[in-house]
């Protein structure tokens, strides 16, 4: 393989994971303060990338204002299924929160192709995303060259939320205790809500960049992606947000590198994150920047 | 009320005892879901040629009776089961997908009642099947029209990216990489993806690297399209070539400008009518639906009835399931929509292939490939 097109293979890993890593950041989040993998995550992202879709498509609006539409949406449906689904099962035990978020992830999928049907829509990409850029043999469209840099400001974001801000520290402090931080007078379930909040807007910007690069949606395109942010989130060490980035970007260059280097078992790239997955597990059980379990996180 | 219930059946019962014999033919398509599109209009060339030729030559009436399979293998066994116990039908047209209608063989081939399939194309369908027949084409010779397509435009070397989870894919591979060689070309690269890929970036780069003459991509719309956007984002301007898997508004759709020019084999083309039956049938349906343009799965919808109807006529007694399957099979220079058919004692259909493209987010006609 000769140097441009290496050089092109890693310029399609960091794209790829870096939405990996926006998805991942999701399961973390809400992993740390709930201990809960909500399976329903790919499935907001999914609807983040259906909203921008509509309000592109059906409501006219510019891609700005529609991904505003699809972060603001995702949020409201991710805070909702909080109260909704998760909240009456605080004290129950962990399955039973674990098969209502695998009942909500059937019921997306299912709500949305009964009224949308499966059949995958174009998603009008702007212009000005899709303009290719040719940097001496290397292209790229606008939108790929994007995900990255908006998945590292907006982990820097998430980090300064988290270590600088009074919510923040609420929120480690969750992760650490639920008992004691709500004898400090601190509203854990509103801190849980907003963490729904910040997990499924991300959610929402991986989907709707996912529409951009890849450009159609429909109903099922949140379950593969979800399980392989979710892979991302473990690998990187789940409960740790640095850690679900740099999760997202070794299963995305994974996927790259089969391909590059084996093309005939290329249709075994997701075997082969996967088997990545087993193997960091094997060595390091609690991921690659997983703390241990009794100390805190993020 | 009990009793004047019994009564009107009672009577629907005698009313139907007394017009013509009713004959029922099975129809397993998928009305909804993922395949939804294609099944429905599939399903219209059925109706419609049931609309124009209701009755047998002895006068007795021909029912379809409609499943709806959802393009799940599972309610395509238990739509087959169905048809032929509780509706007693003499034959089944279905299912679209190979291996679909690979189920409903299976159930029909226990009970002795013949298939016929309207586009399943892969070789191994008919095979140890004694009722399972088809009016399309299969695998191997439409990979060969395109290999020697390829070859007739001068191309030398090609790549194929093909899809590992569907057995349509790889067969269509293996035929098109067979004949390709043969008659002098090379496969310069292969690579593989699997159905729900999205990110076709890492494959179109290597395709790239390779730099071949044109790309064979065997694999169904979603994936076709998306490879497309993608070569052409990276500058990849390659002739491309799919097989019947993506001869659908969908694919326009989805694929946009990126596959102007792009190249698949069909079994019709409504622009270019093959027989007087083709252009009558498009009459008819042009007048029952408005319609200005016909998909070539409703052509052959409309012959897997037409064939099943004939071979009806042809027996003595028209209910007799395995004489009516010894007829299909017996199926020589038989004009029908979708052009001339012969089907051998396998239950293969020999019959032409169209080339055609996609140019302004329509589909344009070629040229015919007799077998």
């Amino acid at each position: 393989m000769d140097f441009l097109t290496f050089m092109q293979q890693m310029v399609n890993g960091f794209s790829l994971g870096s939405m990996y890593a926006l998805i991942a950041i999701g399961y973390t989040m809400v992993y740390g303060v709930l201990r809960l993998i909500n399976f329903a995550h790919g499935d907001i992202m999914m609807v983040g990338a259906f909203l921008g879709y509509f309000g592109i498509a059906v409501l006219d609006l510019p891609f700005a204002a529609a991904a505003l539409l699809a972060v603001v949406g995702s949020a409201t449906l991710g805070m909702l299924t909080d109260k909704i689904a998760y909240k009456p099962l605080r004290n129950a035990p962990k399955i039973s929160l674990l098969i209502t978020a695998i009942g909500i992830s059937f019921f997306l999928e299912n709500a949305f192709n009964v009224f949308f049907g499966g059949v995958p829509r174009a998603f009008p990409v702007p212009d000005y995303m899709s303009h290719i850029l040719n940097l001496g043999g290397l292209v790229f469209s606008v939108s790929s060259l994007l995900v990255p840099i908006v998945t590292l400001i907006l982990l820097g974001g998430i980090l300064w939320v988290l270590f600088k801000t009074k919510y923040g520290m609420a929120i480690r402090a969750l992760a650490f205790d639920v008992n004691t931080v709500n004898l400090m007078g601190i509203d854990a379930n509103r801190i849980i809500m907003i963490v729904f909040g910040m997990g499924s807007a991300l959610a929402a910007v991986g989907g709707v960049f996912w529409a951009l690069n890849y450009p159609t949606v429909e109903p099922m395109m949140g379950v593969l992606i979800g399980l392989k942010a979710f892979a991302a989130a473990v690998v990187g060490g789940i409960g740790s947000v640095t850690g679900a980035v740099l999760g997202g970007f070794i299963i995305g260059f994974t996927e790259v590198v089969v391909i590059a280097f084996m093309p005939e078992l290329g249709g075994y790239k997701d075997a082969f994150a996967f088997v990545f997955l087993i193997l960091v597990l094997l060595f390091k059980p609690t991921g690659i920047l997983g703390y241990d379990f009794e100390k805190s996180r993020f | 009320m009990k009793k004047l219930a019994t009564l009107a059946t009672a009577a629907a019962l005698l009313a139907s005892f007394s017009v013509a014999k009713e004959i029922k033919i099975g129809a397993v398509m998928p009305m909804s879901g993922p395949l939804a599109a294609y099944g429905q209009v599939t399903y219209e060339g059925i109706e419609l040629a049931n609309e124009l030729q209701p009755t047998l030559k002895n006068g007795d009436t021909v029912k379809l009776v409609l499943v709806d399979n959802k393009g799940d293998k599972v309610e395509t066994s238990t739509a087959t089961t169905r048809l032929i116990s509780a509706d007693g039908v003499v034959g089944i047209l279905g299912a679209l997908t190979s291996s679909n209608t690979a189920a409903v063989i299976a159930v029909a081939e226990k009970k002795k009642i013949p298939v016929i399939a309207s586009v399943a194309t892969n070789d191994k369908l008919t095979a140890k099947r004694e009722f399972a027949n088809r009016v399309c084409f299969m695998d191997s010779f439409q990979g060969e029209v395109i290999a020697n397509y390829a070859i007739s435009q001068g191309y030398k070397t090609a790549a194929v990216i093909s899809d590992q989870a569907q057995v349509y894919s790889l067969g269509l591979a293996k035929a098109f990489e067979k004949a390709f060689t043969k008659a002098g070309g090379k496969i310069t690269k292969e690579v593989k993806v699997t159905s729900g890929d999205k990110d076709f970036k890492a494959v179109v780069a290597q395709v790239k690297s390779a730099n071949p003459d044109f790309m064979f991509l065997p694999l169904y719309h979603p994936e076709a399209s998306l490879i497309a956007r993608q070569s052409k984002d990276i500058g990849l301007n390659k002739p491309m070539f799919s097989g019947d898997g993506v001869a659908n508004q969908t694919m326009i759709d989805l694929g946009g400008d990126a596959i102007e020019g792009y190249m698949f084999t069909d079994f019709f083309d409504y622009s270019a009518p093959p027989t007087q039956a083709s252009k009558d049938f498009i009459a008819a349906y042009e007048k029952k639906t408005g319609k200005k343009e016909m998909n070539s799965f409703t052509a052959l919808g409309a012959d897997t009835y037409n064939v099943m109807l004939a071979a009806m006529n042809k027996c003595a007694d028209p209910t007799d399931s395995v004489c009516i399957n010894k007829e299909i099979k017996n199926t020589k220079n038989f004009e029908g929509v979708s052009g001339v058919l012969n089907i051998d004692e396998s239950g293969n259909a020999s019959r032409s292939a169209v080339i055609k493209e996609f140019k302004n987010g329509k589909m344009v006609y070629k040229t015919t490939v007799n077998p």
